[in-house]
């Protein structure tokens, strides 16, 4: 299965992603604001179709447009009228039927579109491999450093923010992380299983763990295992692989709560 | 059955005082020209006032007077609509939030949130060391919830988790300690053992501790100086002139009787002759 070099590299961005997305899902799962990762992948797709349209490169459009909107975003906080997700649901409705129609103009932009939203792993280039390794290696060192930080943050921003630390430039620096690992992931993996990592495995992990730094390994371990086992199982039996990957995640998570209401 | 808690008496060692923080009397909080509020019209205006070090200031008043707004304003975590407020530089503050306004979902024990209390004082790059978590369970042994350390915060009692909160705050030495509400959820005998733990680091430790309460007993033998919020304006000064029984009364809107029991001040509701309020 693996002798191919194709799949070796859709092997290695799988692992990449589920390594960089499970880990700062947490933090999404965690502040309560899941559906932003709903809407940066489909702002870094809709960055994608409006560089397909003008010519420009997609990963930088896509890259720019994630960062802005995590910048724009992470500031948005509930008012008395309408709770943050409202205005979460608002940007993600925006984007992703902005991107449709968007590539609904361009030349061959119906298959793209596809790409986009479910991803094509298995087409993956070395160089973009290259780049998702070094992003993982990049959020896992973040991560060991910055952990009591941005766990600081997270739990106690007034206490923390009384004593001196910068609490929204740290929770800036989270929603940019975020931003980043969410465009990078996209080109490859599709906005669907974009979202579906950073939302599920967390999710698991905080469902079934009894701590912190627990919750981190198992949502990393299982945001690198899954995708893993999806790409096998969609190589066997012929099945897309970004779906197969999100359904997979779906019965893990699934599984959780059900090992979680056993527990109760 | 009601468990004694033990006593405790503050002891958290050698306390290096920031550099250039004050000394006692001088001040640790100046508001000029106030107005606070969340907009305009503001709930308050033309407040200036002092917060001066080594005092135990009660702000009290009822529910829905803007405690906690001015609270908010005074530590920057609101800002003014109007006006400044001034903290002496390097300050060392620790606050005390209200339990409810802690996430539960954050998976951390009890040890983990007292850790906390250093990690804000540290470089970003410092690791947790052995030493941050020697202090951090010293914190613990004082308040006597050493033996939750190892347990979720999210799994504690109400009291035990506004414990955990406040040895949060000792472990990162405050020269102010800022508390809301923090004996909400305790019985008599956890909050006369509280009250009586801030007294001590007050006197002994010459922490400035300022209490946002909407329980005026709390504050009757405790605090040396009151902001008395109310929707007719904030009255600030000695405990002794503030807590009046007319002018409470006239607060609070029922008739509100002090005394004296046991050596210490109380507090009744109602018509001294025995009358419904």
């Amino acid at each position: 299965m693996f002798d191919s070099t194709f799949m070796r590299l859709a092997l290695v961005a799988s692992v990449a992603t589920g390594a960089s997305l499970g880990i700062l899902g947490v933090y999404l799962v965690m502040r309560r604001v899941v559906f932003l990762g709903l809407v940066l992948a489909n702002v870094a797709t809709l960055g994608a179709a409006v560089a397909e349209a003008i010519g420009w490169s997609p990963e930088a459009v896509s890259l720019a447009a994630a960062v802005a909107a995590a910048a724009i975003l992470g500031e948005v906080g509930a008012s008395n009228r309408v709770s943050a997700e409202s205005l979460m649901g608002w940007a993600y409705a925006a984007a992703s039927s902005a991107t449709v129609l968007i590539l609904s103009r361009v030349a061959g932009g119906g298959s793209h579109t596809m790409d986009l939203l479910y991803g094509n792993v298995l087409a993956v280039p070395a160089s973009h491999v290259v780049g998702l390794t070094v992003l993982a290696a990049a959020v896992v060192t973040a991560q060991i450093i910055f952990m009591p930080r941005f766990v600081l943050v997270t739990f106690d921003p007034e206490s923390a923010q009384i004593a001196g630390v910068k609490t929204r430039r740290w929770s800036l620096v989270l929603n940019l992380s975020i931003g980043v690992a969410a465009s990078a992931a996209v080109h490859e993996i599709g906005a669907l299983s974009t979202f579906a990592l950073l939302s599920l495995p967390p999710t698991a992990a905080l469902l079934l763990m009894g701590g912190i730094r627990s919750a981190f390994a198992m949502s990393a371990a299982i945001g690198v295992t899954v995708p893993a086992v999806a790409l096998m199982l969609s190589f066997q039996f012929d099945l897309p692989s970004g779906p197969a990957c999100v359904a997979l995640l779906a019965l893990v998570g699934t599984a959780a709560f059900i090992a979680r209401a056993g527990r109760s | 059955m009601a468990i004694i808690p033990k006593p405790i008496t503050p002891n958290i060692g050698e306390r290096p005082g920031a550099p250039g923080s004050p000394s006692d009397g001088e001040w640790a909080f100046v508001g000029s020209d106030l107005a606070i509020g969340y907009g305009r019209p503001a709930l308050f205006e033309n407040l200036s006032f002092e917060i001066r070090r080594g005092e135990i200031l009660g702000i009290v008043g009822p529910n829905g007077s803007g405690k906690t707004t001015l609270l908010r304003t005074i530590l920057g975590l609101l800002k003014p609509v109007a006006g400044r407020v001034a903290r002496w530089p390097g300050l060392n503050i620790s606050y005390v939030p209200q339990r409810d306004r802690i996430d539960a979902i954050v998976p951390v024990t009890a040890l983990e949130v007292v850790t906390m209390g250093m990690t804000a004082r540290a470089d970003a790059f410092d690791r947790i060391r052995a030493a941050d978590r020697r202090a951090a369970s010293q914190a613990m042994e004082l308040l006597g919830i050493e033996a939750l350390g190892g347990r979720l915060f999210r799994n504690l009692s109400a009291g035990q988790k506004q414990r955990v909160l406040l040895a949060k705050a000792l472990a990162a030495s405050p020269d102010v300690l800022v508390l809301d509400e923090p004996t909400s959820g305790m019985d008599i005998a956890s909050e006369a053992a509280i009250l009586d733990f801030l007294r001590a680091l007050n006197t002994e430790q010459h922490v400035t501790v300022a209490i946002v309460t909407h329980m005026l007993p709390i504050v009757l033998n405790l605090a040396t100086t009151i902001m008395l919020v109310s929707p007719r304006g904030i009255v600030h000064g000695a405990a002794g002139e503030v807590l009046q029984e007319e002018r409470l009364t006239a607060v609070y809107g029922v008739p509100v009787h002090l005394g004296q029991v046991a050596g210490q001040m109380t507090l009744v509701v109602g018509d001294k002759d025995g009358g419904d309020v």
